[in-house]
């Protein structure tokens, strides 16, 4: 999808948060773990920033997450998953792209068990001359039972008007159609399930650093078996 | 010939989706060593049979029964129709983003074993058996590493059906259109390794609209299905009837 609205007088420009990690000019962050609680970085013209968000049961109540993108080129891949069996979970991303020519791109998928409830709110702002932006967001959420809940809140706020933005966002159930699939390679329903979950969650695991990736994959296993 | 050799009963088998009855009354026998062909028009009901054995649980059995080896399979779970040696290679596979084929194997490979009451297979013995399957259906190295149908081409799906069913080693195997959207090289292909499967003790089942696939696998029974029945059984030579007449000739 392009979006193309071209609206000045709504913008509202905010000051980048006080305690934001800056990275600086052409300079790489990689940052990997529960991330719980606020979070905010801005980037200068060239830095990029590699954020992969784990959320595991018990582990994180929720996550508020800022990224500015100040200068030219600077690249923010943000992804994470999130694991509910009980209680809240909220995440809420915003990206505000202050100058133009900057990429950012989010891939967040959740799994909401029991009677668990997820809130995902994401805002991808461009400001008006952030020209030739590129912002991409996506929210996955399956949910795991007849309790439970997932909220997703997919906001673009583009105030430019040579851009290139999507968002998507999905809530849904374990595909019967894999699951029969497998079934029929003999594979029980319990362990269907844990390979679809697994299967979800993958887009992400490919984000988490390579030297972690298998240890990682091994907690997610753990993890959706324990659902 | 003797009640031992029967491998697959099927009687009176009546089967409907969403309150529509599609199978009207189905009888076939498969005796150890057959392939049978089931043809027939788009709409007959050749899928759904196909669905019905392998336990799909948006079909519903009203009536008839089937058995497989003396054993009541309608009362079966899919997983362990698979189990007991059935085996589907469905029209339309379906994928599995970030399972590997290795990974996906292995999980059917030792839920069986499990039900056995036997040890996972060891590490070198699953490597050993990946590499004699995946040669069988010409698939390289890097196969096994893919995600389950991923960005796999209609051939490349087809062939990693058949590299399935040779990995489970089915007592009964059930082809599904396995010829649709395959050029004449996959078609070999996966007609070879039908074949190289081929044993006295195991049956098959081959669906299909066309004659094309039954050039290379060469069926012992030939059934014609119309409407959701058996309208004519014969020999191969029905094959030929039908690639010359077409199917308007069959009364339901």
């Amino acid at each position: 999808m392009k979006e193309k609205i071209i609206d000045r007088g709504h913008y509202v420009e905010v000051p980048v948060p006080a305690g934001a990690t800056l990275v600086p000019a052409g300079q790489r962050l990689a940052v990997c773990g529960p991330l719980s609680g606020s979070c905010a970085y801005a980037l200068e013209a060239g830095a990029s920033l590699d954020l992969c968000l784990l959320a595991f049961p018990g582990e994180s109540a929720g996550t508020e997450l800022t990224v500015d993108l100040l200068g030219e080129g600077a690249e923010a891949s943000l992804s994470g998953l999130y694991v509910c069996r009980e209680g809240e979970y909220s995440l809420k991303v915003t990206v505000r792209h202050r100058v133009g020519g900057c990429v950012s791109n989010q891939l967040f998928n959740g799994i909401v068990a029991g009677s668990a409830r997820s809130a995902f709110d994401g805002r991808i702002i461009v400001a008006p001359d952030a020209q030739k932006t590129k912002a991409y967001q996506t929210n996955h959420n399956l949910l795991l039972g007849l309790e439970a809940r997932a909220e997703t809140r997919p906001q673009l706020e583009i105030y430019a008007d040579d851009v290139e933005c999507s968002h998507g966002a999905t809530v849904g159930r374990l595909d019967e159609a894999g699951q029969f699939y497998m079934q029929s390679r003999g594979i029980t329903e319990k362990e269907a399930r844990v390979l679809q979950m697994i299967s979800f969650l993958s887009p992400v695991l490919e984000h988490v650093p390579e030297g972690r990736r298998e240890e990682v994959a091994a907690r997610i296993e753990q993890t959706v078996r324990s659902l | 010939m003797n009640e031992n050799d029967i491998l697959l009963e099927i009687r009176g088998l009546h089967a409907s989706i969403g309150g529509r009855e599609i199978l009207k009354g189905i009888d076939m026998v498969i005796r150890k060593g057959e392939v049978h062909a089931v043809m027939g028009p788009n709409g007959a009901g050749k899928s759904t049979l196909s669905a019905v054995l392998v336990g799909r649980p948006d079909y519903v059995v009203t009536a008839g029964t089937v058995t497989f080896l003396g054993q009541d399979l309608l009362a079966l779970s899919p997983e362990e129709r698979s189990w007991a040696g059935i085996f589907l290679s469905f029209q339309y596979p379906i994928e599995i983003p970030g399972v590997s084929i290795t990974n996906f194997m292995k999980a059917a490979i030792n839920a069986r074993r499990k039900a056995q009451g036997l040890d996972e297979l060891s590490p070198s013995a699953f490597i050993k058996l990946m590499k004699e399957k995946m040669a069988l259906v010409q698939m390289k190295g890097e196969f096994a590493k893919r995600e389950v149908n991923v960005g796999f081409s209609g051939g490349e799906k087809k062939r990693n059906e058949i590299f399935q069913m040779a990995m489970l080693d089915p007592t009964l195997s059930i082809l599904d259109e396995t010829d649709s959207g395959l050029d004449v090289d996959a078609l070999r292909i996966v007609a070879e390794g039908v074949n190289a499967l081929r044993s006295p003790e195991k049956g098959a089942i081959v669906i299909t609209h066309y004659q094309r696939l039954l050039e290379y696998i060469v069926p012992d029974v030939v059934h014609v299905l119309k409407d959701g029945r058996i309208v004519e059984t014969g020999g191969r030579e029905l094959v030929d009837f039908i690639d010359r007449n077409g199917y308007d000739g069959f009364k339901a």
